[in-house]
C-alpha cells in the first residue's frame, strides 16, 4: 500500500468561523494504481492532495505513507519526504524562471542526494527523462520560450526525476488546451504503466477516464468510487469517457 | 471608487506597502538630516569665528619694544589694534588636585580685558570671571591624561606667589581651543590676575589687528618686528583642521547617504511598480483611462510617501544632532532654532518618491492591457536568462541558485552593490586616514626625521631658552647615557628660527628649521630637488614656494633678526608644521644663537631596530632619565603637536562604522522581505518539490553575501583612489601636498569588510525566516 488515510479532517478558521473542508476521509492507493479524485469546485479534492502528501498538514486522522504516519512528521521530514519520494505536477507550470528548463528538472535531484552522481550525470537522466516524454529539444531553453505542454511535460520529468514512489497532480492539465492535455496524459500514463503510482485531482473527464480508478469527493467526505480498470486500448476513449461521465451523473456532478 | 481602490491595495499589499513606507521613512530621515548638517557645517566655522570677532591678523609678543612697534604700525595704516597683556607660564606652574599639570605647551594667563570674545562649555560669552574660579580651554579641559572635572582644585604657583582656584568651566576660544596652535590661554579675575603678577613672572602681549587691507603683507613686510607666534584668519582657520576633517567627514557621509536614499526609493519605487503591472493590465482592459490609473498610483503613493516623510522628517532631528555632535565641543554651532530645512528636505523626498512614481507609470501609456496582465504579474518582458548551468556546474542547488540569481538579473541588485560599497567606502577612507595620521612615517610630514622616540621638553620655546649650545650639550649627554647603557642611537633635534623669505618681491613669513646633533640633511623627506648640502643653501616646503614664487636652483634672501642673507634653494618639501610655512637650513650652517626661537623635542633612532618589548624598554629607561619630561613615540608626539586629530577622526569614524551597519542591515532587511514577497511563488514551488525551509533561507542569505562580497571587493578597490581624492586636499590645506596612505591590511581587507558582511548577512539570514509562512501547498494558487 502506498497511501492509507483514515479519518482524515482538515478545518479552517476563516473569519473566527469553522470551515470543515474534510470530514473523516478515508481511502487508500495501492502500488502501480492511478487514482483521480473528482468533485465540483469547492468540494475539497485539491485540500485532500496537499493533506495526503504533506504540503499541509491536517487537522485531524492519519496519513500513512509506505506504511509511515506522516501526520505527526515535522516539516523538515516532509520536506525531505517530498523531494525523494514524491513527485508534483501543478496546474500552474511553474519553474524557476532563472533556470533553463534540464536545469529545473535536474534541481530536485541535485539537491535530493539520494542517488549520489555528478551534476553531468543526473543531467544525463534528465536528459533521457526529457527525451522519453519527446521534449529533449528543448532542454536549454529558458521557461518563456516553451509551450504550455512542452513546459508541463517538463513538469513531468521533474516530478519524476528522483524515481519517486509516487507522483501528486493537481490538476495536471487544466491550462492546457486539448492536445496537449493528451499528451501530458498519455505521458502520465505511460510513467504509471511503468510502475509509478499516481494520485491526481481534475475535473477533465477526458483526463478521470485514463485513471485505474476515481475517487468522488463531496461536501469533504469521499461520496463514491468508480473502478474502471487500466485503459488498454481494447475500449475506445471515448467510450471510457461515457462511462466516467454517467457514473459523475449518477454521484450529482 | 479611487480611495476604495486605495484602500484595498494598502491592506492587501501590506508588506510591500510596508516596505516601501520605511524605505521613504528612511531616505526622508538621511536626507534631511544631511542635507540640514550640510547647511550647518558650511556656515559653522565662519559663523563662530564672526561671534568670538576673530582677527584678521593675530601676534603673541615676548618683547615690549616689538608690541609697540607693531602697534604704531597699525596706528599709522589706521588698522584697528587691541592688544592685552598675559601672564606667560608652563605646566609646572600648576597643579590639579594635588597632581601635577602634563602639558608641554605655552601656558598664558589671562583676564577677561581679552578682545576676543570668548564662550563658556554652554556657549554663553565669559564677560566676567569671579575671584578664585579659573577656566582652561576646551583641548586641555577634555585631555584624558590630566582628568579635569569641573570643581577641580587648580593651584597655581609663580615664583612663590601661591593661588588656589576652582575649575569652573572650559571656553570655547577660537584662537587658543585648537591644540595645532600649540598655546592654551586660562582665564582668572583680574584680582586673581594682580595678584599672580606679584610673582613677577614673563609676560607676554596678545595683539587683534582688524583688518581687510589687501597690501597688509607688502606693508608690514617693511617693518622689523619679532613676534613670538602669529597667526592670520585662514591660518587660525586651519588650527581647527581637525573640525574641518570631521565635517568633510560627516558632509561626505551626509552625501552617500543622499546618495543611498536615492538609490534606495529608486528600486523600491521600481519593484513595487512592476508588482502593479497584472492591475494596471485588467485596469485597462475594464477601460479605465490611462490619466485616470496613473492619477491612482500617484496618488497612492504620495499618500505613502506623506506618511513616510513626515516620520522622516521628525528622526531626522536626533539623528543629525547625533552626527554634529562630535564637532559642536569645539566651535559653536549655528543654532537655528527651527527645522524647516529639515522639513522642506523631507518633503524634497516626497517630490522625489513621486517624481520616480511618474516616470515609472509612464509605460502605463505604451503597454496594452494585454502584455500588461501576459507578462504575468511582474510585467517585465522574458529575457535570456542564466549563464551558468547546475548541469555543468560543481554548486550545490542552493549556491548555484544564489549565483545563478545573481548573473541573471544584475540589474536587480545593483542597487544594494552599491549601497554597500558606499557603505565600505565611508568606513575604509576614514580608517586610511586614521592609520596615516597615527603612523610612525608622519612625522616626517613635520618637517622631522623619522625617529624611534622623542623626548618633548618643556620651557623650551620661551624666552629663557638656554640656546643653541645648550641644545648640543643635552644631545650630547643623552648620546653619553644611551651609551652607558650599551644603546647604539642617534640623537637629534629640530631647533627653530622665526624668520622671513623674499623672493621676487614677495615674502613670507616662515618658522626656519635646522637639525642639529647627529643629522644630516639627507634624512629628511624631499619631494623634490637634492638635500641642502652646504653653507648658503636652504630648502623650501612646497607652501613657502607657492607663496613666494622661488622654486628649485632660486636665490632667496631670508630675514632672520635684523639681518638677511641669501640662500639658494636647493629641494623642495612637505611640511604640516606652522601651516607649511617652514623652511630648512643645512645642518651645518652657523646661526646665532640669539635667534633660537624653540626647538622641538630630542629625538632618539635607534641604530639596531629594536622590536616593541624591546622600545618599551628603552622608552622606560628615557624616562627615568628625563624624570620630568615626556617620553612619546613618533606617532604619539605628532599627536602631541597638532592635537589628537586621529583620536577624533577615529570617534566619527565608530559612529559612521554604526550608521553604516544600521543602513546596511536595514536595507539588507527591507531588501530580502520585497525579494520573499516578490518570490512567493518560487519559494511554494521550492518548498512543494521538498527544500527544506533552512536551505530557503540559506538561498536568499548567499545572495546577499555574494553582493556583499562583491561590494566590499569594490570598496576595497575604490578605497585608495577615493582615499586620495577626498583626504589630499584636507592635508594639502595643512601644507601635505602628497600624501602617501598607510594602509592596515587587516582592518581595510579583512575586519571592517568581514563585520559588515557578518553584520548584513545576520540581518539577511533572520529576516529570511520570513519566508517559512509560505506554504509549500501555495504553489497551487501563485498569483
Amino acid at each position: 500500500m502506498v497511501l492509507e488515510v483514515k479519518d482524515l479532517c482538515k478545518t479552517y478558521i476563516i473569519n473566527k468561523r469553522q470551515n470543515n473542508v474534510l470530514k473523516n476521509v478515508n481511502f487508500t492507493v495501492k502500488a502501480g494504481e492511478m487514482v483521480a479524485i473528482m468533485g465540483a469546485s469547492g468540494s475539497g479534492k485539491s485540500t485532500l492532495l496537499y493533506s495526503v502528501s504533506g504540503m499541509d498538514n491536517i487537522t485531524a486522522g492519519e496519513v500513512k505513507f509506505l506504511g509511515k504516519d506522516i501526520s505527526g512528521m515535522d516539516e523538515n521530514e516532509l520536506a525531505k519526504l517530498r523531494l525523494d519520494k514524491m513527485g508534483f505536477i501543478f496546474q500552474q507550470m511553474y519553474m524557476l524562471k532563472n533556470l533553463s528548463i534540464l536545469d529545473n528538472i535536474i534541481l530536485p535531484a541535485c539537491q535530493s542526494g539520494k542517488i549520489k552522481e555528478k551534476h553531468n550525470k543526473t543531467a544525463e537522466r534528465g536528459m533521457a527523462l526529457m527525451h522519453k516524454l519527446g521534449i529533449s529539444e528543448i532542454a536549454d531553453n529558458d521557461i518563456n520560450e516553451v509551450s504550455g505542454g512542452q513546459l508541463q511535460r517538463a513538469c513531468i520529468c521533474r516530478g519524476m526525476i528522483n524515481q519517486p514512489d509516487i507522483i501528486f497532480a493537481d490538476e495536471p492539465t487544466g491550462a492546457l488546451d486539448r492536445t496537449a492535455s493528451g499528451e501530458v496524459m498519455e505521458e502520465l500514463e505511460r510513467i504509471n504503466r511503468e510502475g509509478t503510482t499516481v494520485l491526481l485531482v481534475t475535473h477533465d473527464v477526458r483526463v478521470a477516464a485514463r485513471c485505474t480508478r476515481l475517487l468522488y469527493i463531496a461536501d469533504g467526505n469521499i461520496e463514491g468510487e468508480y473502478n474502471p480498470g487500466r485503459y488498454t486500448g481494447s475500449t475506445k476513449l471515448r467510450e471510457r469517457e461515457r462511462q466516467v461521465s454517467n457514473w459523475l451523473m449518477e454521484m450529482g456532478w | 471608487m479611487y480611495s476604495h481602490i486605495l484602500k484595498k491595495d494598502l491592506k492587501r499589499k501590506k508588506t510591500m506597502n510596508f516596505v516601501l513606507l520605511v524605505f521613504i521613512l528612511l531616505a526622508a530621515m538621511f536626507i534631511a538630516s544631511g542635507g540640514s548638517n550640510m547647511v550647518t557645517i558650511f556656515t559653522a566655522l565662519d559663523n563662530y569665528f564672526e561671534m568670538a570677532e576673530v582677527p584678521g591678523y593675530w601676534f603673541l609678543f615676548n618683547d615690549i619694544t616689538d608690541k609697540e612697534k607693531y602697534e604704531d604700525f597699525a596706528s599709522e595704516n589706521n588698522y584697528g589694534c587691541k592688544s592685552s597683556e598675559m601672564i606667560s607660564a608652563n605646566a609646572d606652574n600648576f597643579k590639579i588636585d594635588g597632581r601635577k599639570f602634563d602639558y608641554s605647551n605655552i601656558i598664558c594667563i589671562e583676564t577677561t580685558k581679552e578682545p576676543l570674545r570668548i564662550f563658556d562649555s554652554g556657549d554663553n560669552e565669559i564677560t566676567n570671571v569671579s575671584d578664585g574660579e579659573i577656566y582652561f580651554t576646551e583641548n586641555v579641559f577634555y585631555s584624558e591624561k590630566n582628568n579635569f572635572k569641573i570643581g577641580s582644585k587648580i593651584q597655581v604657583t609663580i615664583n612663590g606667589v601661591v593661588k588656589d582656584f576652582i575649575l569652573k568651566d572650559y571656553t570655547k576660544d577660537a584662537i587658543c581651543s585648537s591644540s595645532m596652535m600649540g598655546i592654551t590661554r586660562i582665564l582668572v579675575s583680574e584680582n586673581d590676575y594682580n595678584y599672580l603678577k606679584k610673582g613677577k613672572p614673563g609676560v607676554l602681549w596678545s595683539c587683534n589687528v582688524y583688518t581687510d587691507d589687501k597690501d597688509y603683507n607688502a606693508k608690514v613686510s617693511k617693518i622689523d618686528v619679532s613676534s613670538m607666534a602669529r597667526a592670520d584668519y585662514n591660518t587660525i582657520k586651519l588650527m581647527y583642521i581637525t573640525d574641518i576633517v570631521i565635517a568633510a567627514t560627516i558632509l561626505v557621509t551626509s552625501i552617500c547617504i543622499i546618495l543611498i536614499s536615492m538609490v534606495i526609493l529608486r528600486f523600491t519605487i521600481n519593484f513595487t511598480m512592476n508588482e502593479e503591472y497584472r492591475e494596471i493590465g485588467v485596469m485597462k482592459a475594464i477601460g479605465i483611462k490611462n490619466g485616470s490609473i496613473r492619477f491612482l498610483y500617484i496618488v497612492k503613493y504620495l499618500a505613502i510617501s506623506v506618511t513616510g516623510a513626515l516620520a522622516g522628517f521628525i528622526a531626522s532631528i536626533p539623528f543629525g544632532k547625533l552626527l554634529l555632535k562630535s564637532i559642536s565641543k569645539n566651535i559653536i554651532m549655528p543654532v537655528t532654532g527651527s527645522y524647516i530645512i529639515n522639513l522642506l528636505l523631507a518633503m524634497v523626498t516626497v517630490f522625489i518618491v513621486v517624481l520616480f512614481c511618474y516616470f515609472c507609470t509612464r509605460n502605463i501609456n505604451k503597454i496594452s492591457p494585454v502584455i500588461a496582465i501576459r507578462n504575468g504579474e511582474t510585467g517585465e518582458r522574458y529575457v535570456k536568462k542564466g549563464f551558468i548551468h547546475l548541469s555543468k556546474s560543481r554548486l550545490a542547488p542552493v549556491p548555484f541558485m544564489a549565483a545563478n540569481d545573481i548573473l541573471s538579473s544584475p540589474k536587480r541588485y545593483m542597487s544594494m552593490v552599491l549601497v554597500f560599497t558606499l557603505g565600505i567606502l565611508l568606513v575604509i577612507v576614514p580608517v586610511n586616514t586614521v592609520n596615516t595620521l597615527s603612523s610612525d612615517k608622519f612625522i616626517e610630514l613635520l618637517n622631522m626625521a623619522s625617529c624611534d622616540h622623542v623626548i618633548s621638553q618643556k620651557m623650551l620655546v620661551t624666552e629663557n631658552s638656554s640656546g643653541l649650545e645648550n641644545v648640543r650639550e643635552k644631545i650630547s649627554s643623552l648620546k653619553k647615557e644611551l651609551e652607558k647603557n650599551n644603546i647604539d642611537a642617534i640623537v637629534f633635534q629640530e631647533t627653530c628660527f622665526v624668520s622671513n623669505i623674499f623672493f621676487n618681491g614677495n615674502k613670507a613669513e616662515v618658522m626656519a628649521e635646522q637639525g642639529a646633533g647627529d643629522i644630516n640633511d639627507s634624512m629628511y623627506l624631499y619631494i623634490d630637488g637634492t638635500p641642502p648640502e652646504n653653507c648658503g643653501e636652504i630648502a623650501i616646503s612646497s607652501v613657502v614656494a607657492e607663496k613666494t614664487g622661488a622654486g628649485i636652483g632660486d636665490d632667496a634672501e631670508v630675514q632672520m633678526g635684523g639681518e638677511t642673507k641669501k640662500y639658494t634653494v636647493t629641494a623642495i618639501f612637505q611640511s604640516m608644521q606652522n601651516a607649511g610655512a617652514t623652511i630648512r637650513l643645512y645642518h651645518g650652517e652657523d646661526i646665532a644663537s640669539k635667534n633660537l626661537s624653540g626647538v622641538l623635542g630630542i629625538q632618539v633612532r635607534y641604530k639596531d631596530n629594536p622590536g616593541s618589548s624591546e622600545l618599551s624598554g628603552r622608552k622606560k629607561l628615557l624616562e627615568s632619565l628625563y624624570p620630568d619630561d615626556k617620553v612619546y613615540s613618533a606617532s604619539g608626539y605628532v599627536t602631541s603637536m597638532i592635537g589628537d586629530i586621529s583620536g577624533q577622526i577615529n570617534s566619527v569614524k565608530n559612529l559612521v562604522f554604526g550608521v553604516v551597519i544600521c543602513i546596511n542591515m536595514l536595507v539588507t532587511i527591507l531588501m530580502v522581505k520585497s525579494f520573499i514577497t516578490k518570490e512567493k511563488g518560487e519559494i511554494a514551488i521550492l518548498k512543494a518539490i521538498g527544500f527544506k525551509d533552512i536551505s530557503l533561507s540559506v538561498w536568499q542569505t548567499l545572495r546577499i553575501v555574494i553582493i556583499l562580497l562583491v561590494s566590499a571587493a569594490l570598496g576595497i578597490l575604490l578605497s585608495s583612489p577615493v582615499s586620495q581624492l577626498l583626504i589630499t586636499p584636507i592635508f594639502r590645506m595643512m601644507g601635505a601636498y602628497s600624501i602617501k596612505f598607510d594602509v592596515n591590511a587587516f582592518e581595510v581587507y579583512l575586519f571592517y569588510p568581514f563585520f559588515v558582511l557578518i553584520t548584513a548577512s545576520s540581518a539577511a539570514f533572520l529576516s529570511s525566516q520570513g519566508l517559512r509562512k509560505i506554504q509549500a501547498s501555495q504553489a497551487s494558487n501563485i498569483d
